[in-house]
């Protein structure tokens, strides 16, 4: 299974072993037993920890909750080419506004935290940054320009993936 | 004995308008939620006894709509009007038009709103009633020469404050003579776009200061008390996010001076109602009168957990012409109480606000705690509004089983389906420096590295999750590995 958030990509194998779990995370593995599971929460026990996990599907994304942040993931299907996604390295619009600056244009190379972007919503600039070192594939918006949340803003690309 | 008033409209939404009635309840007073369409089928709208549609989702036709409030408060026949925070609470003009309107205005009269909303008039006012403010200027005279020469004669660095602002809109520091000039231009530029006034103070600006504020309620018959203070310094975008009482900056000489400075300035402002006057605390104790918030404060619950009092009930028999039946002897604090805001907004990304649905919610609760939450199970969090979804209140019997209690009681919280400040919350009451009470107003700044939060799930989530997702629940029901997936190692999906 595959899955993705805006800024890692987990690939993960599951097997059954002894009534408890080989799970493997990006080629790590964890020893993982179900100790509870209800609808949208499960304690899994590892290392002689309990943990408990919240999770929910919303529409394409599952949500999950761990020690205090929610996180959303979306599954990746296979014969998905990573080029073809649409949202392939695309930094969405989080909430309705106005862009109110562009920083960057395509093929600028930017660092983790860098300002790409601001969008003026609830009285506010926010600033879009880089999720990761990438180089800026394409910008999508322009300054006065109202965004609706999920619109794509900006495509990054990692460095060396055009070749 | 008959209540205080029959029924009384809510012109607020969120927690502060389910805290508002449940007072309100207990008084036996009717209540009428307004809502605007973004908010059909919220908690408020669901906890009155009546609720009425004022307006679409934008604020300023829906909760900031003078003539929908009041039309909806004809309607139901409501009384009096409580305004909550925010919205249109500190507002004299709307003050002022309900009571025109033969309504009573839970809060201050018009022009106590006014002249506290213009922070020259009331630093002015402030000074000549003796309470002390920073050393600064207050003048009409704005050419770029005289504000210069002031700066010079105050001390760097200096604060630029819009006149008629709030919010930390327009405010600079500047730090030497030649920052100055493009700094006024900025300040000037900003004021006037957000505030229709570019007229400027100039205060000394205090490195490391600490926000304290005392709370005040204040009768008609000419009796002011104050609830004693809270500290607020743990601040993002000069807005407060984890409050407290007692301050565990103050001793008791410096408490008794600091909360008669706060009954001095609601005198002086011809106060009336609940309001909370905020204090800059320098770090050598000294402190400066900041302004007056004249109205109900976010984080009163701390001050209701250490009085025992209930500062709404007291706001509405206030209004209701009452002379407060208490004083100042009376009025005792007990123990510690923290408050912790639960915001919508990513620490990730500059405190970004962070829409979406609350898919899975849990509050907590136990010995010491108070939720107050504007939040459900299913409740959508809009970006039109403030993103605080709810505030958590730990009592204990010191300021260390409060933190204790703050700690279990967060650790025991959850919210799936919405970027929430959480992790930073738990962050914050786990670090050493807050345990030692070393607060000012750059803390989460300076604790940057140590209060991050993560962006991305660990593996171990990740890998917990996937289990969920396939290894062992179906259908809600917990399915244990049986024979089959014995039968030897498979991949998920086919090897996707």
């Amino acid at each position: 299974m595959r899955l993705r958030s805006t800024v890692a990509l987990y690939e993960v194998e599951l097997q059954a072993a002894k009534g408890e779990w080989d799970v493997r995370v990006n080629g790590e593995a964890f020893r993982l037993a179900l100790a509870e599971a209800a609808e949208g929460r499960v304690v899994v026990r590892h290392a002689g920890e309990s943990r408990t996990l919240y999770y929910a599907r919303d529409g394409g994304a599952i949500h999950l909750f761990w020690e205090g942040v929610s996180y959303k993931l979306h599954e990746e299907r296979e014969g998905v080419r990573r080029a073809e996604r649409p949202d392939a390295g695309a930094l969405e619009a989080p909430m309705p506004g106005r862009v109110s600056a562009v920083k960057v244009e395509a093929g600028a190379r930017v660092r983790k935290g860098e300002e790409l972007l601001v969008v003026e919503a609830m009285k506010m600039e926010n600033a879009l940054r880089a999720p990761r070192d990438a180089v800026v594939r394409a910008v999508h918006v322009a300054v006065g320009e109202m965004v609706a949340p999920g619109r794509a803003l900006v495509e990054l690309e990692d460095e060396g993936e055009r070749a | 004995m008959a209540p205080l008033f029959r029924k009384v409209l809510v012109a607020n939404r969120g927690e502060i308008a389910v805290r508002v009635m449940r007072t309100c309840r207990e008084l036996g007073i009717a209540t009428v939620a307004v809502y605007s369409e973004a908010d059909r089928g919220a908690r408020h709208v669901r906890e009155a006894d009546e609720a009425i549609p004022i307006g679409p989702a934008e604020a300023l036709r829906s909760y900031l709509s003078t003539g929908a409030l009041l039309k909806a408060a004809r309607e139901t026949g409501a009384e009096a009007i409580h305004p909550g925070y925010g919205f249109l609470s500190q507002n004299g003009d709307f003050a002022d038009a309900v009571e025109a309107a033969g309504l009573v205005f839970v809060g201050p009269p018009g022009a106590v709103h006014r002249l506290m909303g213009d922070k020259q008039a009331a630093r002015r006012r402030m000074a000549a009633a003796g309470v002390p403010v920073l050393p600064g200027y207050d003048g009409d005279d704005q050419r770029d020469a005289r504000l210069v020469a002031e700066a010079e004669r105050i001390g760097w660095p200096v604060l630029l404050k819009p006149a008629r602002g709030g919010g930390g809109k327009g405010m600079r520091v500047v730090r030497s003579s030649s920052e100055i000039e493009a700094a006024l231009g900025a300040s000037r530029r900003e004021a006037r776009a957000a505030f229709g006034s570019d007229t400027l103070l100039v205060e000394r600006f205090v490195e490391r200061s600490r926000h304290v504020e005392v709370q005040v309620v204040a009768d008609a018959h000419g009796t002011v008390l104050h609830l004693g203070e809270r500290e607020c310094s743990i601040q993002r975008r000069h807005q407060k996010v984890v409050e407290e009482t007692p301050s565990p900056a103050l001793d008791g000489r410096r408490r008794r001076e600091l909360c008669e400075a706060g009954v001095a300035a609601a005198r002086a402002a011809g106060y009336r109602s609940a309001g909370t006057v905020e204090f800059l605390m320098a770090p050598d104790g000294g402190f400066y009168f900041l302004e007056m918030n004249t109205r109900l404060q976010v984080e009163h619950p701390v001050t209701e957990a250490v009085t025992g009092l209930d500062i709404v009930r007291l706001q509405l028999e206030v209004a209701a012409g009452e002379p407060l039946a208490l004083r100042q002897g009376e009025v005792v604090s007990n123990g510690h109480a923290i408050e912790c805001r639960l915001y919508a907004e990513d620490p990730s990304r500059d405190d970004m606000p962070s829409p979406g649905r609350v898919l899975a919610l849990v509050e907590p609760s136990g010995p010491g705690i108070r939720v107050d939450s504007g939040v459900a199970k299913g409740s959508e969090v809009t970006v039109h509004y403030d993103p605080l979804l709810s505030k958590i209140v730990a009592w204990g019997g010191d300021r260390r089983e409060a933190t204790l209690r703050m700690r279990e009681a967060l650790g025991a919280t959850v919210v799936l389906g919405v970027v929430t400040n959480l992790a930073r919350l738990r962050a914050i009451v786990a670090h050493p420096a807050f345990a030692a009470g070393e607060l000012h107003t750059g803390f989460i700044e300076e604790h940057a590295a140590a209060l991050e939060t993560p962006v991305a799930p660990p593996p171990l989530a990740v890998a917990a999750l996937v289990l969920a997702l396939r290894g062992g629940v179906r259908r809600g029901r917990r399915v244990l590995p049986d024979p089959w997936t014995r039968l030897g190692p498979w991949r998920i999906g086919g090897g996707a």
